[in-house]
């Protein structure tokens, strides 16, 4: 009797705990050639710059962003294949309340790295002591302003919002981080605002580092080294139940130069990199060759597609009038040659863009139409009409009688972008229009642009999966409306400017209000539909082209998924393993 | 001697002054900055990027933010690293081994080759091997330290080759100190060690030998000569005693390179020193980490040249009588 007794313990334990536990199987990648893999084995990746911290909302910064992807989770994450929202650290959640009131249920069983549970406490410290703190310099407390976080029981959040935000559970894949070991940093735990910044620092005890994602940190060695092992405990499987990661080992160098990392991976020190259309034809010759890597192309959401913006608050105000004209925009439009710039700039590996939406995105509206083609002939036509004559040697003059010329702003350090301004400068040359290239840093292009000193400019801001979250770029007087900056805000906190809007901007801005507060889906894609089309049909800036996502993997890995690693909720590593 | 030293000392102050000052305002010229970039992500508003700059006093007036990166080194803080949020003095700290390692090294390789180099080659003017050497030595002084790293990049691969960069292979680079590590970094270190020593090896060769060549025409070399020196004497104690002179200034004037020189070499191989570390701080208008470096490159100039003025007064007794 007590034997039995004993069994049926036993078994209502072993019920218990798998009702508590749960994984979460990962399955149907097949169509992305994921196959069930093996555990072991290590990979070796690169990081583009050293980790500024270690702590994800303390910088803005490439790095942490990227091994953050592997130490922590997020209550949501994307689907690798569609990019729809999956559950991640939450296993399901409600919406109720007018679309105001989020209820979400927390995965039962998981563990941080170093064995304490993981519960809604760590998800209501993470949101309202880090996220929601505006001194923390990588928070987002623009978006949880107002936002009531409260813990409903052990495995139960709920997220109160004053008002309707359609994008809010895009805010859920923010990693999540452990109460136990920040409290230290936070105002709860009786510091200064500004203090969490100083969790985590480079040179911090890796076993301080703990967080519930599919590695953790084992050491650092500065400016040279990260490696991550394996987290036994993690809460996802395979389809056969294989607990993943399937690597014990991950490991990052940090290599700056692009031509390094090439030569890293050539040398079969680095199992995987990212790469440019403009290092392709290499690889994909060795590759040919019978190199032992395969060179991989996805059409990718993310990623950052280069525009051609004018600035129509110039300098000089007759190029402002101009520039503010869709009339000239659009002339101009017709004289940038998509095509050759996606085979020669690109090798191939770029698509016609979207306005504002990736074309893979389930937001995209089909501008290609209004995007028109190329077109010289109409082009001048066009120029004719607005009353640009051309000069003695083929240049069109203003009215002022001064030549139509204007400065480029691109940045030299970038392959792309100088293959781009170079085809834009000759073919503009064609249609009596002398442009000045002006080579300046990457990096600086975007402090530039949001400057007044500049005429035009080849920028790329990066997509997102939800036109709301990239409002502070589309919407005019945004922070990142930086070609029409008379339209941003005099106070950080004012009005834009609306008698500087352009009616099409009025439209567009008024489409943008609608829709932050509309929740359902086929009315926002409905207002995005119609932006995408006045962006593309006002030509608000030229979009140029979509880059392929490409990448290069030794053949001793399998499963490889393209990702840019930054993006929280994306991280196909996981499935990652060494043949 | 002691009052020159100190004299030079008090000298050093200002100077080092003007210098912080120029530098600082140059920084302050430079367009751009990591705040503006920011406002990339989603999650960063305009708010937070003044709330960052209150953070930092940026949005203090310039002087001030001199004035307190003064009193703050007065007493022996080099400020934060914007970047890192981490005290500069420590990331310094941090990459500052492998960065003198390497220096030092090369230094020495660089001087061992060059001088006896530049030797042979003045006094074998016309010989096949001065001429290679020479050879060699112009092609090192025209082909750009990066350009050198690359194409021997390109040749360890095409010979199958896995060191490309970087002083160990990735499995050594945090393991503990080991016969085998050691090898690893032997098979990685020549590749540094040439790019970033060709340059000066043979600048300093070619200088050795046009001095050489200059004294060994002197009047008391064919004194020493004629009067039945051995040609050993009259080489070593006569003429390269004289002809090594002035490289004692130049080789004070190469201490800062300790910093500054190696920079797109190091980004090109990989190299855990600190120049990638101040080209990314500029880049990024890390200040502090800035001013810090640019600092102590002019402190080791200044340093340099003070070693370089005793070393010559203790080699050569006309500057010392003077």
């Amino acid at each position: 009797m007590s034997k039995r007794r004993a069994v049926w313990l036993v078994g209502f334990v072993l019920l218990g705990a798998l009702a508590l536990a749960q994984p979460k199987t990962i399955s149907g990648y097949g169509n992305l050639g994921v196959t069930s893999g093996k555990a072991g084995g290590s990979l070796t990746l690169a990081l583009g710059s050293a980790p500024q911290t270690l702590f994800y909302y303390g910088a803005i910064d490439s790095a942490i962003q990227t091994l953050a992807n592997q130490m922590f989770d997020g209550l949501i994450e994307y689907n690798l294949a569609n990019y729809k929202i999956e559950p991640a650290l939450a296993v399901s959640w409600q919406i109720s309340g007018g679309s105001r009131v989020y209820t979400f249920n927390l995965r039962r069983g998981v563990k941080w790295h170093d064995g304490r549970d993981f519960t809604a406490d760590d998800v209501v410290f993470t949101y309202g002591q880090i996220v929601a703190n505006p001194e923390a310099r990588g928070g987002d407390a623009g978006n949880f302003a107002g936002v009531k976080i409260e813990k409903v029981d052990t495995y139960r959040v709920r997220f109160t919002l004053p008002k309707p935000a359609p994008a809010f559970i895009h805010y859920m894949r923010l990693p999540i981080m452990p109460k136990h070991k920040l409290l230290g940093f936070s105002q709860e735990g009786g510091k200064a605002p500004a203090e969490i910044n100083n969790a985590w620092p480079t040179n911090v005890n890796p076993e301080e580092v703990v967080g519930t994602g599919p590695f953790r940190l084992q050491s650092y060695t500065p400016g040279q080294q990260v490696t991550l092992v394996k987290n036994p405990n993690y809460w996802k499987r395979d389809e056969n139940g294989t607990a993943l990661p399937y690597l014990d080992r991950l490991q990052y160098l940090v290599i700056t130069d692009s031509q390094a990392r090439v030569a890293q991976f050539l040398a079969g020190n680095l199992g995987q990199i990212n790469i440019t259309g403009a290092e392709f034809p290499d690889l994909k010759r060795r590759e040919v060759q019978g190199a032992p890597f395969k060179v991989v192309q996805f059409r990718a959401l993310f990623g950052s597609p280069p525009h051609l913006a004018f600035n129509y608050d110039a300098k000089n105000p007759e190029l402002a009038r101009l520039f503010r004209n869709s009339d000239f925009r659009r002339a101009i439009q017709a004289a940038v040659n998509r095509n050759r710039i996606i085979e020669d700039v690109y090798n191939g590996l770029a698509e016609i863009p979207g306005n504002g939406m990736a074309p893979i995105s389930e937001w995209y509206y089909d501008t290609r139409k209004l995007l028109g083609s190329y077109n010289l002939q109409a082009a001048n036509a066009a120029l004719d009409k607005l009353g640009l004559k051309r000069g003695p040697d083929g240049i069109r003059l203003l009215p002022s009688g001064r030549p139509l010329e204007f400065t480029l702003t691109y940045g030299s350090n970038s392959t792309a972008f100088t293959g781009i301004a170079t085809i834009l400068q000759n073919d503009l040359r064609q249609i009596g229009i002398k442009v000045n290239l002006q080579g300046i840093l990457a990096a600086n292009l975007l402090s530039t642009g949001r400057g007044k000193d500049w005429e035009a400019l080849v920028l790329g801001l990066g997509d997102q999966p939800d036109p709301e979250l990239r409002t502070p770029i589309w919407k005019p007087g945004g922070a990142l409306y930086y070609w029409h900056q008379s339209t941003q805000p005099t106070t950080p906190d004012g009005p834009p400017q609306f008698n500087n809007f352009l009616p099409w901007e009025r439209e567009i801005y008024d489409i943008w209000e609608k829709a932050a507060s509309t929740t359902n889906f086929t009315q926002r894609k409905a207002l995005y539909d119609r932006w995408q089309a006045i962006f593309a049909r006002e030509a608000m800036v030229i979009m140029i082209a979509k880059e392929f996502a490409v990448g290069a993997v030794s053949n001793r890995y399998g499963n490889y998924v393209y990702s840019l690693g930054v993006i929280p909720g994306y991280n196909p590593v996981p499935l990652m393993f060494q043949r | 001697m002691w009052i020159f030293v100190f004299r030079r000392f008090l000298v050093a102050v200002p100077t080092l002054l003007l210098i912080s000052v120029l530098v600082f305002a140059v920084i302050q010229l430079q367009p751009g900055g990591f705040l503006e970039n920011m406002l990339e992500d989603p999650r960063v508003s305009r708010e937070t990027v003044e709330r960052i700059r209150r953070q930092y006093l940026l949005d203090q007036p310039v002087w001030v933010q001199y004035l307190n990166w003064l009193s703050g080194v007065v007493r022996g803080d080099f400020g934060y690293s914007f970047l890192n949020n981490r005290p500069v003095s420590e990331l310094i700290w941090e990459r500052l081994g492998w960065t003198v390692f390497l220096a030092v090294l090369t230094i020495f390789a660089t001087w061992v080759i060059a001088i006896p180099l530049g030797i042979y080659t003045a006094l074998r003017r016309h010989g096949l091997g001065a001429t290679l050497a020479n050879f060699i030595g112009y092609f090192g002084l025209a082909t750009p330290d990066f350009l050198v790293a690359l194409l021997l990049i390109f040749a360890v691969l095409s010979a199958g080759g896995t060191s490309v960069g970087g002083l160990f292979s990735p499995q050594y680079i945090d393991a503990p100190w080991s016969w085998a590590k050691f090898v690893d970094m032997l098979g990685h270190l020549w590749i540094p060690l040439i790019v970033i020593g060709l340059d000066g090896t043979a600048s300093i060769m070619r200088q050795m030998r046009a001095n050489m060549l200059d004294v060994l025409s002197q009047d008391y070399v064919r004194t020493a000569r004629s009067k039945g020196l051995a040609e050993r004497v009259v080489l070593w104690k006569h003429a390269v005693r004289n002809a090594i002179n002035p490289l004692i200034s130049i080789a004070g004037l190469s201490l800062p390179n300790l910093i500054s020189s190696t920079i797109i070499a190091s980004i090109v191989l990989n190299l855990p020193t600190i120049g990638p570390f101040l080209y990314d701080s500029l880049l990024n208008k890390d200040q502090y980490v800035v001013m810090a470096l640019l600092m102590m490159s002019a402190v080791l100039l200044m340093v340099g040249n003070l070693l370089a003025d005793v070393a010559l007064a203790w080699a050569d007794p006309r500057i010392r009588y003077e």
